[in-house]
């Protein structure tokens, strides 16, 4: 059996880069970046990145010109310590495979190369900001895989769990496709349902001047409507006045962050803080 | 050979080409943190965050070796990194041979390090440079992003500490080659700081600021 899987393991489809031949990963399937690449063209790609770091922002002309290419960051990043200190994983190798390609080739990148760039810094880093405290200049090496993000996420390439998020933010500005009913729904769903154990559980909607505003994430009127409970017999046992918001925006979880969306990120945050102003509550209070 | 240990090239190095040097060096540099200031300044997310006290509390941590934790993780990397930067910017300042020259053009001076240390402070210079070289050979996730600059850079640091020493000891060529070699080559060296990524002699200052300010913002450690 041992020897079964031994051979299988050794014939396993290898893909290996062909900008950097030390790049070498297992074929891994998947729709948000196979499928859309293909809509990708030369013009496409270099206008998105010349509208992203074109303009070369302080942080990424402070790393271009102070990173002394000394690797320490290396022994702080998880992907490099768990892939048997696989130089391709270390921070400065992820740089060194995106943004310092594309800065060197002027934005002229073809389109196998964005995915292989979505695959480093979407699915080899996960923002951590380890690598900038192992740093001995403490370069914001995290703000430049932000901005390789977003250069994807322009482009449309992002993996697909990741891309069906971002796209569902900007629609429902929630990361489950609720829309507002189905939120309202759940809601009253759980006030009913916890009736049977506290008579007097409520989920207030829209209490003005309630002292504590609740923004769950959006998986929880979703797929775990016990937290919701939850924090609704905590409320009750503490005596706290509190509301969800029923209109606008109830998903504090900001998953247009991973991969820069600004414009969502910002609808999202004003969004919840509009309705905090609208019911003129005290605090807001997130799930996380 | 005959012109390289010339009077002529020597007055050349010596005179013009020194005020070139260090105005390049002094100008390039003011121009350097300039513009990256600038720059920050117009991005708007910079100065707002930026905290002189943890900028203050992150240099001095990172200042000090085996302070912060990546360098207890790597003890060797850390003494070498320490001892080049102090050996290399204390030595140029107060070896007695510059001290002469400082005092020749204009009638200044200050205290001199003793011959024979000057002479340790600079071998060290020449030989963790030589281990940067291997390192950047040998170990794995720094071959992968090292470029010919950054072996360019290594020899510009390297040049004038191993012709400087050469030249003291009169060895290999006349010594009156070996002192235009070595001030040729320091000249190139204190031009090129504001221009590669030599200039992460100010930049650090800049760099660390930021982190520093982030880590404080964020209550973390700065580790």
């Amino acid at each position: 059996m041992a020897s079964k899987n031994a051979v299988k393991e050794a014939v396993k489809e290898k893909y290996i880069s062909k900008d950097f031949k030390e790049y070498v990963r297992d074929v891994i399937p998947d729709k948000g970046l196979d499928e859309t690449i293909k809509g990708l063209t030369p013009e496409k790609i270099e206008k998105t990145i010349k509208a992203v770091i074109g303009g070369r922002s302080s942080r990424i002309k402070a790393v271009m010109n102070t990173c002394i290419h000394c690797g320490l960051c290396a022994d702080a990043c998880q992907w490099y310590l768990s892939n048997d200190k696989d130089p391709t994983y270390a921070p400065v190798a992820k740089m060194r495979m995106t943004i310092w390609e594309m800065i060197k080739r002027d934005g002229k990148v073809d389109a196998e190369f964005i995915k292989q760039c979505a695959r480093i810094v979407f699915t080899e880093c996960n923002i951590c900001h380890r690598c900038s405290m192992y740093c001995p200049y403490g370069l914001d090496i995290t703000f430049i895989i932000g901005m390789v993000r977003r250069i994807c996420f322009l482009l449309g390439v992002i993996p697909q769990r990741q891309l069906d998020q971002t796209q569902a933010h900007i629609a429902t500005l929630n990361q489950v496709w609720l829309s507002q009913n189905d939120w309202i729904d759940a809601v009253q769903f759980i006030e009913e349902e916890s009736g049977a154990d506290y008579i007097d559980l409520r989920v207030p909607i829209d209490n003005e001047r309630a002292e504590i505003m609740f923004l769950p994430l959006g998986a929880e009127p979703k797929t775990g409507t016990y937290h919701i409970e939850r924090t609704a017999k905590i409320m009750l046992v503490a005596g706290v006045n509190w509301t969800v918001p029923g209109e606008g925006t109830w998903d504090s979880s900001n998953m247009s962050m991973f991969v820069r969306d600004f414009v969502t990120m910002q609808r999202i945050v004003r969004g919840l803080y509009e309705n905090a102003a609208r019911l003129r509550i005290k605090t807001m209070m997130l799930t996380e | 050979m005959d012109f390289l240990e010339s009077t002529a090239l020597y007055n050349i190095l010596r005179g013009p080409l020194v005020w070139v040097a260090f105005l390049v060096f002094i100008g390039g540099s003011l121009y350097r943190v300039y513009t990256l200031l600038d720059m920050a300044r117009k991005d708007k997310v910079i100065f707002p965050f930026i905290s002189l006290k943890a900028t203050l509390k992150s240099l001095f941590h990172w200042l000090i070796p085996f302070a912060s934790r990546n360098w207890r993780l790597r003890p060797v990397v850390t003494v070498v990194t320490f001892l080049f930067h102090i050996c290399l910017v204390f030595t140029p300042i107060f070896l007695l041979s510059h001290n002469i020259l400082w005092r020749e053009s204009w009638g200044i001076s200050w205290w001199s390090l003793p011959e024979n240390v000057a002479d340790i402070m600079t071998l060290i210079v020449i030989f963790t440079c030589i281990f940067f070289f291997l390192r950047r050979i040998f170990a794995p996730e720094v071959r992968f992003v090292t470029f010919n600059s950054d072996y360019i850079i290594l020899a510009i640091s390297f040049l004038p500490f191993f012709t400087g020493f050469l030249a003291y000891h009169q060895w290999l060529l006349p010594h009156g080659a070996m002192v235009n070699l070595h001030i040729f080559f320091g000249e190139i060296m204190l031009m090129a700081i504001p221009f590669t990524r030599l200039g992460h002699m100010f930049y650090f200052f800049l760099t660390r600021s930021w982190m520093g300010s982030n880590f404080a913002l964020w209550h973390t450690r700065d580790w």
